[in-house]
């Protein structure tokens, strides 16, 4: 792997849920403006890992994360930053779409209000359209911006909570499985979307769907029964991968 | 093999794969046995035969190249999977190749009917064919049994092959220049023996995707040129 500038670092990162160990040590380097995906069977630990990069872990009671994150350097973790203003800068996106009950206008509007990003209604204005554009979904949403964002079909939906992520300007993108409910049209739209974005955010995916991992990122990360197990170029683990884990996993072995 | 799948579908493709990479393997080898023995005893009809079979071969590597597009398209193969498969069309191209030359050997055998044998050059031309005969044997083994190390010897061996010939190309010269009556006859045994160098060329191709789709890498450093001191004496 060349060397590249690093966006987020993990150092020696272990989760518990109570009892259970779902991470185990892991340490792995995340470059910026590149997109870099997670693979791993279910359960793995590869969600709870992409869930502490934006601390979404902290809201559940049991669970107890140790080791240091950074981004940019800082600890996100440490005592003085708050949660909210992390998410705004990681911004995240789920498995199924899951607008606000309300206009696709405040659906993406929303973020930016709360943080205070425009101080007009003319710039709001601005934002929502630039993050509309970004997420691919302006030429839909432009003439039905005040119809709810829930009547969008679900390939618009994933569109639109793209859109609202990438409204509070993150630097970070995290994306949980987000075309596992999207028919292949609406997959091949949030892909090429991926595609653009990897020019100003460090994405990173979780999915199921190998030759998704294939085609949008430049790095793969292999977890298995919560630890890292390998991470490389994605040219390079999926044709050569140097742990039989991974060989066993990427070919559908028993394994 | 290695493991098996979780779909057992998918096993069962890529072994009919492999199983006609072998089935093309033995009919090459067969190619090579009886254009050979056609030579040497001046048997048109083995050598006709030869000629006739080169389309078995040529219509199992088509179906090797259907089955394996297939392949890719409906389980799209990765990681050592994938590797079998660009190894296995590769393997499949140069066995052709190999065929073709055995079929263009039958072909002069039968133009070289009537035709004096000159004493010792013949011997010297057979050894080399038995020797890439070996050779493609070898290799074919190597990939049945998964064998770096067999692949990696058969593709050092090719160096013998080319002096063999670069042997075999001075005594058809002198041949030549003693007495110029033997020219046409010296002519087609000299396209035999640049085909046969050109058959241990491909079989070390083969040896060479045997590396590649057991390790993930191909041999880096180049193999000792024989070849080349025959330019020397030009």
């Amino acid at each position: 792997m060349t060397k590249l500038p690093i966006k987020i670092s993990a150092r020696n990162v272990d989760v518990f849920y109570g009892a259970t160990h779902a991470i185990k040590s892991v340490n792995v380097e995340i470059a910026d403006k590149m997109v870099t995906s997670f693979i791993g069977p279910s359960g793995c630990g590869k969600s709870t890992f992409l869930r502490c990069i934006n601390r979404m872990n902290d809201t559940i009671d049991v669970c107890r994360v140790t080791g240091d994150i950074l981004i940019d350097a800082e600890d996100i973790y440490d005592r003085r930053v708050d949660p909210v203003q992390l998410r705004a800068k990681v911004g995240m996106v789920f498995q199924k779409p899951n607008p606000f009950p309300k206009s696709i206008y405040d659906n993406v509007a929303y973020g930016p209000k709360i943080h205070g990003m425009a101080r007009n209604k003319l710039e709001l204005d601005e934002i929502v359209e630039k993050s509309l554009r970004r997420a691919a979904l302006w030429d839909e949403a432009k003439d039905r911006l005040q119809e709810p964002g829930t009547g969008l079909s679900g390939g618009q939906q994933q569109r639109l909570c793209i859109a609202r992520a990438v409204a509070t300007e993150p630097e970070v993108l995290l994306m949980d499985e987000p075309c596992s409910a999207l028919d292949p049209i609406a997959t091949a739209q949030i892909e090429q979307l991926i595609d653009e974005l990897r020019s100003s955010y460090s994405v990173v995916i979780v999915t199921h769907s190998m030759a998704q991992a294939s085609r949008v990122s430049d790095r793969t990360a292999f977890f298995h029964l919560g630890e890292l197990v390998e991470y490389g170029d994605t040219s390079h683990i999926f044709t050569n991968p140097s742990d039989k884990r991974t060989e066993s996993y990427i070919t559908g072995r028993i394994g | 093999m290695q493991e098996q799948h979780i779909s057992t579908a998918f096993d069962r493709d890529l072994e009919g794969i492999q199983s006609n990479i072998m089935k093309m393997g033995g009919l090459v080898e067969a190619a090579m046995t009886d254009s050979a023995r056609a030579l040497n005893d001046r048997d048109v009809e083995l050598a006709e035969r030869v000629r006739a079979d080169d389309k078995k071969i040529d219509a199992l590597e088509m179906l090797i190249n259907e089955d394996c597009a297939r392949l890719i398209a409906l389980r799209a193969p990765m990681a050592s999977d994938l590797r079998a498969v660009l190894s296995v069309m590769k393997i499949a191209g140069a066995l052709e190749r190999v065929g073709d030359y055995a079929k263009n050997l039958a072909k002069r055998t039968s133009l070289l009917i009537g035709s004096a044998t000159i004493e010792g050059l013949e011997g010297s031309l057979l050894r080399m064919i038995k020797e890439v005969e070996a050779m493609l044997g070898d290799v074919l083994n190597a990939y049945v049994a998964r064998d770096t190390n067999l692949a990696e010897a058969v593709r050092l061996r090719d160096h013998t092959v080319d002096q063999m010939y670069n042997g075999l190309f001075r005594e058809i010269l002198t041949h030549m220049m003693e007495d110029p009556r033997n020219i046409s006859t010296c002519m087609h045994l000299h396209f035999i023996a640049k085909n046969v160098e050109r058959m241990g060329d491909h079989v070390t191709n083969i040896a060479e995707q045997v590396i590649y789709a057991v390790s993930g890498e191909l041999p880096e450093d180049a193999r000792p040129k024989g070849i080349l001191a025959v330019a020397d004496d030009l």
